[in-house]
């Protein structure tokens, strides 16, 4: 083998060798863009002035890549993009589908409205300690994580993101926060460590990292060596990561303890990656044990979503309640994998894009109310009807969206995946997801209830929304979210339209392969062996 | 010596499992740290174990000896130790400040974020 | 664009503009919004011909494709006269509003509300696809919380708000679960569709499921017993919304679903025994609690309970008769109800109380009012002539029979229809007749907003029953038939006909006057009975949210302590449980591996690592702890010499020499307590939690070891790592070329963390709040605060 002279080598056997369409790009501009901001934040960091307009241009830039990439998805399909162009499986390959792009996008949305919400919320403090490359960073691990084709290359992003997150945890070192981020950050160490593992038992088993790659050879490569269990160790790292009960804890302990923002973007986001990864790994690459591990999985979810409802109705700190509300939807988006069918999936789908609009317009919302009542305290805050109207527009509008009501978006995949659930008998999982949107009612109309319609505490006084610093950014920011989740209440059919490919695709994971491979010349496949 | 790998790395996991079962954050913190080598070692079983043969070509060849060590691998393992180093400086540096600013190193009394005895949630309306 | 279509939405552009026009016409503002709800009344007035000769329109328009879910709507008999009674009345309805709530801070808001309301309770009966029906009928319990929790200030407002959002809201979740049963079974999700599939559902094995769902959503919505109570607490709202909610619309929703589905679920054993069960025991329990009151709103809301009772009732006796008394009643329920609403309205405006006790003599100053009040309490009582009487005939034409049933189900209805008689004299007589009591303020007639209403749905009463041939052809006859699912056609006119059901009449009437007399001894006793049993499912409403929440808080608490070694501990049991179950469920096991075969450097090596590993464990102190850490770094960099890597372990050196140099740093500064606190019990424990976990995650890994390894990869980088990427440590191309995108991310996690760190170690909280103690030992010298 140890050949001295140079071996016949023809390039393309090893390279993509049509350049890139400038379109597919935009895959690789989140991760672009993310960086160098967050690298000229760092520069600027002392201009406390200077540095949020840097970081709200890097976001706006990374929400309209992502748009872009969203409709080039949707019109054209899966895009792929070989990095360093070597061939899939050698080099890393990104790849968009409909699930990744539309994550992605509403990443990015998410991420620019925290971004402008922290405006007025992060002092200067903190922003000189790094809260905008924070934030980038996080946002571009968390986008990239959407994005790649790659499972180690999705544990660096996983890392990434979860630095990030660390880095906004902490600042600030209050107590409390320094308490919750050893929590959070040693479970989720955990989390992270157990995935590594799990990536090199996958690599041991099946030589190869690229996920479609891994996906063909599982498929053919049946009945070999401990796959299930392999994906079950999948599942249980990326159970925790999403907060899914019983391994939610670091959640309910962490993320009432930063800024609002932070939380906001904390319940946007980091579970959702979680869930995202679990979706890729059990229908995309290990289908056959996804239905193996399907009545596991469907009791992880019931029993996410009650007992998060649940949590939500014991907390005195709205705060507090909104952790557990995390929780609970993750048990709903679980339900659609446990599911497995189109119609569950498209709801899980759904579900997932709504629940981080919604969970992120929630903590925005809180920061405000707790701003204006003076207190987070459910016992102590209250009269914020009279002082501040259009914030209890929104906040019903939220309320009854998290809780499944209609006209708001979280109705249509609630009904998808009861009805998902009572066509295969299923009816316990459908009692579940029912009772839990009770349940979730109760504890945000209590919230409700409490902040808004009661008279403001005798030792409290409500603030207008003029005297609060927050809400100047905040409100137009809810409002904006707030519009998403009307609109995808009212006409959920492109939506919906969505959902549904994106539950066809991971359905028919020949596709995301096809579309992986489709730059390799056929004569290419066989040339290293 | 694959196998012998193999029991290591159970020996490693089972050791800081332990450890980070500990009420003591600095155990825990160790325990982090050789959970992160039993992963790595993990990573570098998987390729498959050769002996001694680097993965490099040699000057004047155009690939690397016969028997030479599987490089990705490798590779993994560099970025993963890297990463691991970072999450240990930082948990390092948590661990202190924590203990600056709550005064304890023992978990139990760690009830800063989720406070102990709270009052229960308003019952009226 | 169709009429109908912009009908559905017309009342929500009314409500967005109520506070703006208020704010600009005060109260007058009412006479620019009541054209809405007037003209939707008359467009809809317009389908009466066609709907009387039996015609039925449908329409719609795209909605979700994808979900087959349109836009649709569906005009029959049953929903044009809902339709017209709620645009009717809620014409009136929003003109009294502009009276009642003149001056009124928040009128607008108030409007925007009920306008709202109306919107939804008009889209729930126009509905024909289940989901469209479905978000009309949850925006009701949505918007009724609102408006019953409109006075917010008061907790009771509150309280009632919340209350009727649970249960209405909850039913609404059951319902949906209904629905689906329905187009699962019959594969049609519109009610013009399904009305066509009766036998198909009701042979179905999930009959009796669907129809227990169906029911749960009804009962909760028409507050039938034991779930009736939100709707008397419900009258925390301002009059206009209890006269609303009352008279035509949010709780007849549950009745209008029964009707709309009688012709699917109706006709079977479970749905005739179920319905006037709970039907005749909520008609039963209405009354005597209304009789107990003496506050107007709420003698007259628990009636309304009656009535939702005796409406259920009849809707699942099964008879034509029945049906037909059922439509009429139900007709002549929303007219005098809602005028007997405003007239209590009236009264507590102009006389400032609504005790019954506190009231009498107010005919001299309020009589157009009282004569509103005493035309709609003789079609309560089922007086001639007046259209309450021609119900009262027809149902008890539809129930009186010989059999053991209709005689129970007839002597429940007398004793519920004389007790309503009862009090719709209380109400209507009582505050206005007898002698002139001093009242909190002086009364005087209510202004023409306020009692045009009462006046003219009076009115209508008597005008019903007067011309009841048209009445019949263009209303009653038209409902019947759609909930029959057959035609039907009434006849029954004021000219009393000999017969069974006169008697009854005349029996009921004569019971009711004799209890009428003896009311305040009739409500003495409720009330010392009521005392007695001390228990209702109001307080059981109280006791189940607290117990909600106190359960949770326990569960919640015992879950998620606060304490990291149980998280930990949670975690890593449930890690090898779920790991070996898996092994085992899918039978996963490594085989026996050979004993290795190692040179004696690597035995030294690995022995080292073993010995390393375990002095961690088990040392006594840190500093033996931080060595051993130590030892077993630098032989794991030994080892990955042995194994032909030495980049790894170059770096692993590095690493492992820095981490053991900062820990040591930092131990010295910070003096933890060495200890290990573990009982032997607890060592045990965590020993046997950490060791499955090794042997679990082992397994794993040895029985990959035994499969074939696919070496392609490296293969690949092999070949192309020299003659491609130009470099000869193959480690290196890949991470840097091949597998460039990790090293990015990589560099990325190294930068966030340093930066991280440094914010951790530059940002220092205040001390100055006083409430955090300070640390146990003494503080470290100060950490560097932020030079900035």
């Amino acid at each position: 083998m140890a050949a001295a002279e140079r071996p016949a080598i023809d390039p393309a056997d090893a390279f993509v060798m049509e350049a890139p369409a400038l379109a597919d790009w935009l895959i690789v501009m989140p991760l672009v863009i993310g960086f160098i901001f967050a690298a000229l934040c760092l520069m600027t960091r002392k201009d406390t002035r200077r540095q949020p307009a840097i970081a709200i241009t890097g976001l706006v830039l990374i929400l309209l890549c992502v748009v872009g990439l969203f409709v080039h998805v949707l019109v054209n399909g899966t895009v792929v993009m070989a990095m360093g162009r070597w061939l899939p499986p050698f080099g890393i390959a990104f790849v968009a589908d409909m699930l990744g792009a539309t994550l992605a996008l509403i990443s990015g949305i998410v991420g620019l409205a925290t971004g402008i919400y922290a405006l007025r919320e992060a002092d200067n403090t903190e922003r000189r300690y790094g809260f905008y490359p924070f934030l980038l960073m996080m946002l571009s691990g968390v986008i990239c994580a959407f994005l790649t084709g790659d499972i180690f290359n999705l544990y660096v992003w996983f890392e990434v993101l979860l630095l990030g997150s660390f880095g906004l945890l902490i600042l600030g070192s209050r107590r409390d926060q320094l308490d919750g981020a050893t929590k959070y950050a040693f479970l989720n160490l955990v989390a992270t460590t157990l995935f590594l593992i799990a990536v090199a038992y996958v690599y041991g088993l099946f030589g190869t990292l690229n996920m479609a790659d891994i996906a063909r050879k599982a498929a053919v490569m049946d009945e070999v060596g401990p796959r299930l269990t392999i994906a079950a160790l999948f599942f249980f790292a990326f159970a925790m990561k999403a907060a899914a009960f019983p391994l939610n804890f670091w959640l309910p302990a962490s993320y009432h303890t930063p800024r609002l923002a932070v939380g906001a973007i904390f319940a946007g986001l980091l579970t959702k990656v979680g869930v995202y990864a679990l979706l890729r790994i059990l229908l995309t690459i290990f289908p056959a044990d996804r239905d193996d591990l399907a009545v596991a999985i469907a009791v992880v979810a019931a029993a996410s979503m009650l007992l998060g409802a649940i949590g939500a109705l014991a907390q005195t700190d709205m705060r507090r309640v909104l952790g557990y509300l995390v929780i609970s939807g993750i048990g709903i988006m679980l339900a659609g994998l446990a599911l497995g069918s189109a119609t569950g999936l498209s709801g899980t789908a759904f579900y997932t894009a709504h629940s981080m609009v919604v969970m992120t317009a929630l903590y925005l919302l809180v920061g405000i109310v707790g701003a204006a009542a003076g207190t987070f305290d459910l016992h102590r805050a209250g009269g914020l009807y009279a002082t501040a109207p259009w914030l209890a527009v929104v906040a019903l509008v939220l309320a009854f969206s998290v809780s499944g009501l209609p006209p708001f978006s979280g109705l249509w995949p609630k009904i998808f995946l009861v009805k998902a659930s009572i066509d295969v008998g299923a009816w316990w999982l459908a009692a579940a997801i029912l009772v839990s949107g009770f349940l979730t009612t109760i504890a945000i109309v209590r919230l409700f209830a409490f902040a808004f319609w009661r008279p403001a505490h005798p030792d409290m006084r409500s603030l207008s929304l003029a005297e609060v610093p927050v809400a100047r950014l905040g409100l137009p920011v809810l409002a904006g979210l707030c519009g998403l989740t009307v609109i995808a209440g009212l006409y959920p059919e492109p939506f919906i339209q969505v959902s549904d490919r994106i539950a066809f695709e991971l359905m028919n994971p020949a596709g995301y392969i096809d579309a992986v491979y489709a730059p390799m010349p056929a004569a290419a496949e066989g040339a290293v062996q | 010596m694959e196998t012998a790998v193999a029991v290591l790395t159970g020996l490693y996991f089972a050791v800081s499992i332990y450890l980070m079962l500990s009420r003591h954050i600095i155990r825990i913190l160790l325990g982090t740290v050789t959970l992160s080598t039993g992963a790595n070692l993990t990573i570098f079983a998987m390729g498959r174990i050769t002996r001694e043969v680097p993965p490099i070509i040699p000057s004047g060849l155009y690939l690397p000896a016969e028997g030479a060590a599987n490089a990705l691998p490798q590779a993994l393992v560099l970025t993963a130790i890297v990463i691991a180093f970072s999450l240990f400086a930082f948990l390092l540096v948590l661990v202190m400040r924590s203990y600056q600013e709550l005064g304890t190193d023992d978990t139990y009394a760690m009830r800063d974020a989720e406070p102990e005895g709270e009052p229960l949630p308003p019952l009226g309306y | 664009m169709d009429l109908t279509f912009l009908a559905f939405f017309a009342p929500f552009i009314a409500a967005a503009f109520a506070p703006v026009l208020v704010r600009l016409l005060g109260h007058n503002a009412a006479w620019v919004l009541a054209l809405v709800p007037a003209l939707i009344f008359v467009h809809f007035a317009g389908f009466l011909p066609q709907v009387a000769e039996g015609g039925r329109v449908t329409g719609g328009v795209q909605w979700i494709p994808s979900f087959n879910v349109n836009f649709s709507w569906l005009i029959d008999g049953l929903s044009l006269t809902f339709a017209l009674l709620i645009s009717g009345i809620g014409t009136l309805i929003v003109l009294y509003a502009g009276g009642y709530m003149k001056g009124h801070p928040q009128q607008g808001r108030f409007l925007c509300f009920i306008l709202m309301f109306m919107a939804a309770m008009q889209g729930l009966v126009l509905s024909d696809s289940f989901f469209m029906f479905f978000v009309f009928w949850e925006l009701t319990s949505i918007t009724s919380f609102l408006l019953i929790g409109f006075n917010h200030n008061a907790e009771r407002s509150r309280r009632a708000a919340m209350q009727a959002l649970v249960v209405t809201g909850g039913g609404g979740l059951i319902l949906l679960a209904g629905l689906i049963f329905l187009w699962n079974m019959t594969g049609v999700s519109e009610f013009s569709l399904l009305l066509g599939t009766g036998d198909l559902v009701r042979e179905s094995p999930f009959y009796l499921a669907a129809l227990i769902l169906v029911l749960g959503g009804a009962f909760t919505k028409s507050a039938q017993f034991p779930l009736h109570f939100w709707l008397p607490n419900a009258m925390e709202a301002p009059t206009p919304v209890s006269a609303y909610l009352h008279s035509a619309t949010m709780v007849k929703a549950g009745v209008y679903l029964l009707m709309r589905l009688n012709p699917v679920l109706g006709d079977t054993i479970a749905w005739e025994t179920i319905l006037p069960l709970f039907g005749g025991a909520t008609l039963l329990v209405g009354t005597f609690l209304a009789v107990r009151q003496t506050d107007l709103k709420l003698m007259l809301a628990y009636t309304t309970v009656a009535s939702l009772g005796l409406l259920v009732m009849l809707t699942g006796f099964g008879t034509e008769k029945a049906i037909e008394g059922a439509v009429l009643y139900l007709v002549a329920h929303s007219l005098f109800k809602g005028a007997l609403f405003m007239v209590a309205g009236n009264v507590d405006h102009e006389a400032g109380t609504r005790d019954v006790t506190k009231l009498g003599g107010l005919l001299a100053a309020m009589p157009i009012t009282f004569g509103a009040a005493i035309l709609s309490a003789f079609s309560m009582a089922g007086l001639p002539p007046f259209v309450g009487f021609l119900a009262k005939e027809e149902i008890y034409y539809g129930i009186a029979a010989s059999d053991p049933w209709s005689v129970f189900i007839t002597t429940v209805a007398i004793v519920g229809n004389a007790l309503m008689l009862v009090i719709g004299f209380a109400v209507a007589v009582k505050p206005f007749l007898g002698p002139k009591v001093e009242t909190p303020k002086s009364a005087h007639e209510a202004p023409l907003l306020m009692y045009a209403g009462p006046v003219l749905l009076a009115a209508l009463s008597l005008a019903a029953a007067l011309w009841s041939g048209l009445f019949h052809q263009f209303i009653s006859s038209p409902m019947a038939s759609a909930v029959a699912g057959a035609p039907l056609e009434i006849t029954i006119s004021i000219i009393p006909k000999p017969g069974i059901a006169l008697t009854l009449s005349i029996v009921t009437i004569a019971i009711g006057a004799i209890l009428y007399f003896g009311l305040a001894r009739l409500r003495a006793a409720m009330a010392a009975s009521l005392e007695a049993i001390g228990w209702g499912p109001d307080q059981g409403f109280d006791q189940f949210m607290r117990g909600l929440v106190r359960l949770s808080v326990v569960l919640t608490r015992t879950l998620q302590n606060g304490r990291m070694e149980f998280y930990m501990t949670a975690t890593f049991v449930l890690l090898a449980l779920w790991l070996f179950r898996t092994m085992f469920v899918a039978g996963e096991w490594p085989a026996v591996p050979a004993f290795p075969v190692l040179s004696i450097y690597e035995w030294v090596t690995v022995s080292i690592i073993a010995i390393g590993l375990i002095a961690v464990v088990r040392a006594k102190n840190r500093l033996t702890a931080i060595v051993s850490l130590g030892i077993q770094g630098f032989a794991v960099a030994i080892l990955f010499m042995l194994m032909g890597a030495p980049d790894l372990s170059f770096t692993q050196f590095m690493v492992e020499t820095l981490t053991v140099v900062i820990l040591a740093l930092a131990m010295t500064r910070l003096r933890l307590s060495p200890q290990d606190h573990r009982s032997a019990g607890q060592t045990v424990l965590d020993g046997t939690i950490a060791i499955a976990c090794g042997v679990a995650l082992t397994f794993i890994l040895l029985q990959i070891l035994q499969t074939p390894f696919d070496r392609t990869l490296t293969e690949f980088f092999n070949l192309y790592s020299y003659s491609l990427a130009q470099g000869r440590n193959i480690v290196n191309v890949i991470l840097v070329d091949f597998r460039g995108v990790d090293t990015f991310g990589e560099i990325g996690v190294v930068m966030v963390a340093g930066l991280a760190i440094l914010a951790l170690l530059r940002i220092v909280p205040k001390r100055s709040l006083g409430s955090a103690p300070a640390p146990r030992v003494p503080a470290p010298e100060p950490v560097a605060v932020g030079k900035e």
